[in-house]
């Protein structure tokens, strides 16, 4: 691989005793669409704001195309912002806060219009260049802080949670636009949410992050079949955990044992193991098959049916093992073991040892 | 469905002694008094500008007509405009520093700026004439430096007039153009800066027109107020520039001649008025938010 095309290099951030961020570091390859997800707290909006140039680092340093940036002021670095708030500057029409990077840029009258409506195109917003943005709504506020952060063709777009005071249906819809804008532009995008589906849905990497620090890079498939921690097990897709104990551990395996089952051999490992110590077993609710009776051949644990959920085109069951540990299963709606499923049946869950994760 | 029957036939008739918001009755004593003592001393005046000493517009005619009475409404004008123009000039940055420094800090130059305003007016108008005098601290201190050699004419000139009227009328423009700027999202001058605005483009691009309200309605009040201003002109200002308040507090003690006093007030009045007019138009009650 080439030089990538913007490296954050050992950023750290600290506020008094508060370190927002701990020493974050991630290379971003040009026109890629890369999201920062992590709860509330965890330094995301921090190390967006040390791109921006609001903040400045405690140590580390950013370089894009070859450059350090820390040095350039925030209205020199050419990169665009899309906020969390409404940011279109009230006084100015659709129109005229499109056009005004380009005019604090100087740039001829007649380029100016013509950028000004193939942003509006590009948006979808054409024949609203003279609201105010008080006569918008908010999803469509945030389409034209976009086609202004796009304007002035930055190479590097930054998204802070801009779809998060929009309804469900209306942030599905502008997620929709930013993906087809993403690739009509070929802009490389670095976006901010808490929202897991929103990340999925939009990215092509995601670093995953947690109290400052990034637990995991990856693809969303990646994320999801080979999560590094347990944290990150936890933020993407639903899970299970079970209490274990460590048999035998080695090259990223681990022999764990589990009350009412067998040694279960062969499960992926992750963290420091200590061999007879304690562990978490994780397993994904939705390829936890429900049965009957113990399915011979495979590993299985028995459980009591607690309750059971009925989701639209899933269904929800919770359950207990022995010892009382919560299990849920996500089952199609229509599987053949619901039909006369009820609450306090003793069923087993079966799952493959080589999709379960090993936590230490 | 019952209790909703019940109510609409209790609130037909509302028993004794309960108040609503429509009993404007009692407001009525207080209404009165406002009548008695505001608008029939002004009707009065307006009589007697009409009236004395001949019936007729007389009084108006010689007011408009002369050219010294122009002078000193001319002059009046040039003041008001003056301080309106320093006390924004000055209250801008102070309202800016205000809206964004930390609150503690923020709370002791408004507990100044408060006291300032609640000390005697004609206390704070002798202290300034005891600075801007011949042998004032402040020509002391610039001839102490060797700045000038001379004392300069402080006092009991326009320079007089407009220091000690913007002193006065500074909090009257900090104050609304304080709670402006408090109200602009931080955010919006971050998105300018990232658009490529540097500070200067940020500000009259963006800051000052998103404060324009409330410098409107500051420099507003301030103008209004200096127009009809009478101790500090008359303390700090010469008799080169008379100010109208002057003018009119002359007809009226030294000459007695309640004509010419009735219809100068009545002209500022009808000055006033018109500002105000002006001002709701461009910045009506419901566009003072800056939205
Ligand atoms: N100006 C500041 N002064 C002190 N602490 C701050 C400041 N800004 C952020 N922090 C702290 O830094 C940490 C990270 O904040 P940051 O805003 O980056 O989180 P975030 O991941 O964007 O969260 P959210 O999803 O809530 O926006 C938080 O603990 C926050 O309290
Ligand atoms: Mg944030």
């Amino acid at each position: 691989m080439s030089k990538p095309f913007l490296q954050i290099r050992g950023i750290r951030k600290e506020y008094g005793p508060v370190t927002a961020v701990h020493d974050v570091n991630l290379d971003v390859a040009q026109g890629e669409f890369l999201t920062f997800l992590g709860p509330s707290g965890s330094g995301k909006s921090t190390t967006l704001y040390i791109l921006a140039g609001f903040e400045d680092p405690t140590r580390g340093d950013i370089v894009l195309n070859g450059q350090s940036l820390l040095s350039t002021p925030s209205h020199k670095r050419n990169i665009g912002m899309v906020f969390q708030r409404y940011t279109l500057f009230p006084h100015l029409s659709v129109g005229e806060n499109i056009a005004f990077p380009l005019k604090v840029r100087r740039l001829p009258k007649a380029e100016i219009d013509a950028k000004v409506r193939d942003m509006l195109k590009l948006v979808r917003l054409e024949g609203f260049e003279d609201r105010k943005p008080a006569q918008m709504s908010g999803g469509q506020q945030q389409r034209v802080a976009l086609a202004r952060a796009l304007a002035y063709d930055p190479p590097l777009l930054l998204m802070d949670e801009p779809l998060s005071a929009l309804d469900k249906k209306l942030r599905e819809e502008i997620q929709h636009e930013i993906r087809r804008i993403h690739q009509q532009t070929e802009v490389t995008i670095l976006y901010v949410t808490h929202d897991q589906e929103e990340a999925l849905r939009l990215s092509d990497r995601i670093a995953v992050f947690s109290k400052g620090v990034i637990d995991q890079i990856g693809t969303g498939p990646e994320l999801y079949a080979n999560p590094a921690t347990r944290f990150v097990a936890e933020f993407i897709g639903d899970s299970d955990f079970l209490p274990c104990d460590l048999v035998t551990a080695a090259n990223g395996r681990a022999d764990i044992a589990l009350a009412g089952t067998t040694v279960i051999p062969n499960v992926p490992l992750h963290g420091k193991p200590v061999v007879g110590g304690k562990a978490a077993l994780m397993l994904r609710p939705e390829r936890l098959r429900l049965t009957r009776s113990a399915p011979g051949g495979s590993t299985a644990v028995p459980v009591t049916v607690s309750d059971i959920t009925f989701l639209g085109n899933n269904i929800h069951v919770a359950t207990q093992t022995a010892k009382g540990d919560a299990l849920a299963v996500r089952l199609p709606f229509g599987h053949e073991a619901i039909s006369s499923l009820n609450r306090g049946d003793r069923v087993w869950l079966g799952f493959d040892p080589a999709s379960a994760h090993v936590f230490c | 469905m019952l209790s909703r029957t019940d109510a609409k036939a209790a609130g037909s008739k509302i028993p004794a002694g309960r108040l609503t918001l429509t009993d404007f009755d009692l407001t009525l004593p207080a209404l009165g008094l406002l009548v008695l003592f505001f608008v029939v001393p002004v009707a009065i005046l307006l009589a007697r500008s009409v009236s004395e000493p001949v019936p007729g517009f007389g009084n108006y005619a010689e007011l408009l007509g002369s050219s010294t009475y122009l002078r000193i409404f001319a002059n009046t004008f040039l003041v008001s405009g003056l301080v309106t123009f320093v006390s924004l000039l000055i209250g801008f940055p102070v309202a800016w520093a205000l809206a964004v420094m930390p609150s503690r800090f923020a709370s002791v130059v408004f507990a100044i700026l408060l006291l300032s305003m609640w000390t005697n007016l004609l206390a704070r108008t002798y202290a300034w004439m005891v600075l801007l005098q011949r042998t004032g601290v402040i020509n002391k201190v610039l001839i102490g430096l060797g700045l000038i050699d001379k004392p300069l004419p402080l006092v009991n000139n326009l320079t007089g007039v407009t220091i000690g009227m913007t002193y006065i009328m500074l909090p009257f423009i900090i104050l609304p153009l304080y709670g402006v700027i408090r109200k602009i999202d931080p955010a919006i001058l971050q998105a300018a800066a990232l658009c490529g605005a540097n500070r200067w483009q940020s500000l009259v691009r963006v800051l000052l027109p998103l404060a324009m309200p409330g410098m409107a309605a500051g420099a507003l009040m301030v103008f209004v107020m200096s127009l009809g201003y009478f101790v500090t002109p008359a303390l700090l200002g010469g008799t080169a520039n008379m100010m109208l308040a002057e003018l009119i507090a002359q007809f009226v003690q030294s000459l007695v001649n309640w004509g010419m006093g009735g219809a100068a007030a009545l002209v500022l009045l009808v000055v006033t008025l018109a500002l105000y007019a002006v001002q709701l138009r461009f910045f009506g009650t419901d566009r003072m938010g800056g939205r």
